[in-house]
């Protein structure tokens, strides 16, 4: 999805804009193009969600820092403490401070505010005792902290030592019995790179991770390895791309996996992986032709699939297709549906019926994610499509229509992956519902029509995408072209019929817990927009220090 | 690296008062200072009054700011105590730990723990149990375990003493083993077979 992300918006926008005069075929186009317009100013502007870089974090932290800072004029470290006991959550802090008073702030985050006058130090000889190591110590080698306990540098720096490798370096205490002042930050620094300078460095590591780890808003990007980036989500949303590519939930940092809620998909995941070894047994990378029996591995991917006996099938039952299986016909193949048998729920143990019920939604599930992983490797045979065709000057010089259907593509292949385990558990018994049994059909035949129409006009779109247009006549080339641009847009709208379905129709039934689903957006998953750093905090740094 | 000139100083600060305190910290062999043994005396007025409690301390590399490791080795009946393994439940051994506190404190809240027991936050549930539901039982139980296992009675060690000498030992060298270890007979055991 790299070309894709990387062309921008506005170039888009003014590229239809263009084109509409000279193009009789751009009305589709436009269409296309007209959403995205729509779109971009709607929610556009303001992203929702913003990446914040190993280079933005320490600015974005400050940022909160300095606000507390400034309003209850404290110490970084003191600020620090108070907002990872708010989760970073600063409007919370004001707001129990403008309810509840200095006094209980403080209190209730254990922070403790000791006059500065205490400077017991300068009144002692130039020896003193260090209470910890209990040996005398020239005074110039003590240090008092805010809370007015002094001990010797060596042994506050072994303190630190300990409690940094401990993990605790968002809380270090004051060494004294029962004092719960938390040490400054920059003493701690100062002391520990003196003795070990990657300590030292680990410990600012620490302390801005917080931001991240203590934070409600900001979550780590989950992916594998990691790319370093955080997303922080300043309007509640669930789906988002980080820079590096990855799709994911923000609320529960597992895959996006809309049109499932999070449950579903934490028990779905859970449920696929326990029956794997079952599920490897049936073989479901394979499918015996129909005809011949060979075992039939799917290496493209629509789901009609050619045996080498050249009887065509069906990927995902199975069932032999005629040569006159067109890719509407399979529009209308019913092989979605699951149908309750009423011999095989008679004649076989519940559990086994469990089983196959599971089968069926787990192979159609599979089947299109297989396909998704498959239509992966089209980005780049398109890329070399494209620039083949440019060698070539095509009459068409803009190839948007391409990337734009090979993004719906890939998309609306996982919505409707998504879709089966969704289908498992809604009309399933595993989640409590309000629906009698003959409103549960007539829903689930509802959905099931819907699923069935997004499936077929993706095989259908995925078939148009995978055609060596680059080899196509003028007068070929552009009849694919209108199909791909209109199946573009049909796959669109089915997908948020889809996503209307299941928020009007189904979600409302379900009782118990919460199932929210991430709203289905035409654009695809939102992408993270790397976080501005507010300009002003060069001066405010600079005044900071001056005073 | 433990700080063993703290240990050192913290070993005669505890022997100026033991007279006063009752508490005693003493190497367990000779040579390294990071295994100890610690003696409190039961509190007065509890089932464990009369008794003398031997408490394990080994020290981690981190000492004084990280907690010593302090376990019961005398067999003692108390909710907050693990009537299988001494293991002791004290907030001050673990995250409430403070480098300014010593071993001599340490073990003066352990006493203290013994007079006051928590069964609302156990490490023996069923010690705790029974302390909440029936505590006359447990009161009898604790003070036959004292009993048993906390008190050393001369005639006892000279028990152990005979034993060990019919085990081949010669009997000055298990008599002083005996009371490097605090009486303990395996501990003593130990000792002389591995000198």
């Amino acid at each position: 999805m790299a070309e894709y992300a990387s062309s921008d918006d506005e170039e888009r926008y003014q590229y239809y804009d263009d084109d509409d005069d000279d193009d009789d075929d751009v009305d589709v186009d436009g269409g296309d193009g007209g959403d995205e317009i729509v779109s971009l100013r709607s929610h556009g502007c303001r992203p929702a969600f913003k990446i914040i870089t190993k280079e933005s974090l320490m600015a974005a932290q400050e940022e909160d820092l300095r606000m507390v800072m400034d309003v209850l004029s404290l110490k970084e470290h003191v600020a620090r403490t108070l907002l990872i006991h708010y989760r970073w959550d600063a409007e919370k802090l004001l707001e129990v401070l403008v309810e509840e008073g200095k006094e209980k702030l403080y209190a209730d985050v254990g922070v403790t505010m000791m006059e500065h006058g205490k400077h017991i130090m300068s009144r002692f000889s130039s020896v003193v005792m260090c209470n910890i190591c209990i040996e005398e110590v020239s005074a110039n080698e003590m240090t008092t902290m805010d809370c007015g306990h002094f001990f010797c540098n060596t042994c506050w720096t072994e303190h630190f030592i300990v409690k940094i490798n401990d993990g605790q370096s968002r809380r270090i205490r004051c060494m004294a019995h029962q004092c719960n002042a938390i040490c400054d930050e920059e003493i701690v620094r100062n002391l520990v790179s003196a003795r070990d300078l990657n300590l030292a460095v680990k410990f600012d590591r620490f302390l801005l991770e917080s931001y991240i780890e203590d934070n409600r808003k900001i979550k780590w990007c989950p992916s594998v390895p990691h790319c370093g980036n955080a997303i922080r989500m300043d309007d509640p949303q669930f789906e988002v791309e980080c820079s590096c590519g990855l799709q994911f939930c923000f609320s529960c940092s597992s895959e996006a996996h809309s049109p499932c809620s999070c449950q579903m998909w934490e028990m779905w995941a859970k449920k696929c992986q326990d029956e794997s070894e079952t599920v490897n047994w049936i073989s479901v990378h394979t499918k015996p032709c129909p005809k011949c029996r060979k075992l039939v591995e799917k290496n493209g991917g629509c789901n009609l699939v050619y045996c080498i006996c050249g009887q065509t099938f069906c990927w995902l039952c199975g069932g032999a297709t005629g040569s006159d299986h067109t890719w509407t016909s399979i529009a209308g193949h019913s092989c979605g549906r699951f149908k309750d048998n009423e011999k095989v729920k008679v004649d076989r143990a519940k559990r086994e019926t469990y089983l196959v019920r599971y089968l069926h939604y787990y192979n159609r599930y599979k089947a299109h994610k297989d396909s998704f992983k498959l239509e992966s490797k089209l980005k780049e045979t398109m890329q070399a499509k494209i620039s083949n065709l440019e060698d070539k000057q095509c009459i068409c010089k803009d190839f948007s229509w391409v990337t734009n259907g090979l993004s719906r593509l890939f998309r609306s292949r996982q919505i409707i992956s998504y879709s089966y385990p969704f289908a498992y558990y809604m009309f399933g018994d595993l989640i409590e519902n309000d629906l009698t049994k003959k409103e549960k059909e007539i829903k689930k035949n509802l959905f099931e029509d819907q699923q069935q129409q997004l499936e077929a006009n993706i095989e259908k779109l995925s078939l148009y995408i995978e055609k060596p247009f680059d080899q196509f006549s003028n007068d070929e080339f552009m009849e694919l072209r209108m199909k791909i641009i209109t199946q573009s847009v049909v796959v669109d709208n089915l997908c948020s019929k889809l996503y209307e379905c299941i928020e009007n129709e189904l979600l409302g039934s379900i009782s118990g817990e919460t199932h929210i689903i991430a709203p289905y957006k035409s654009k695809g998953v939102e992408k993270a927009l790397e976080l501005s750093v507010c300009r002003d905090m060069e001066t405010s740094n600079t005044e900071r220090n001056s005073g | 690296m433990i700080d063993f000139a703290r240990v050192q100083k913290e070993l005669q600060e505890c022997s100026r008062d033991v007279e006063k305190s009752g508490i005693k910290v003493s190497p367990k062999s000779d040579g390294s200072l990071a295994r100890l043994i610690g003696t409190i005396p039961g509190p007065v007025g509890t089932p464990y009054e009369g008794g003398t409690f031997q408490i394990d301390i080994s020290l981690p590399d981190g000492y004084p700011f990280e907690p010593p490791k302090m376990q019961f080795a005398t067999k003692v009946w108390h909710p907050n105590i693990s009537s299988q393994s001494g293991a002791i439940c004290l907030d001050i051994l673990k995250d409430q730990w403070s480098p300014a506190l010593t071993l001599k404190t340490a073990l003066l809240s352990v006493q203290a723990l013994l007079s006051a027991p928590q069964p609302d936050d156990p490490q023996d549930a069923v010690v705790a149990q029974q302390y909440l539901r029936d505590y006359q039982t447990f009161v009898g139980t604790a003070r036959y375990w004292t009993e048993s296992f906390a008190k050393i009675s001369s005639l006892g060690v000279e028990e152990k003493v005979q034993k060990l000498v019919e085990m081949g030992f010669p009997e000055a060298q298990v008599r002083s083993t005996l009371e490097v270890v605090g009486g303990d007979e395996n501990l003593a055991l130990e000792k002389l077979c591995s000198s």
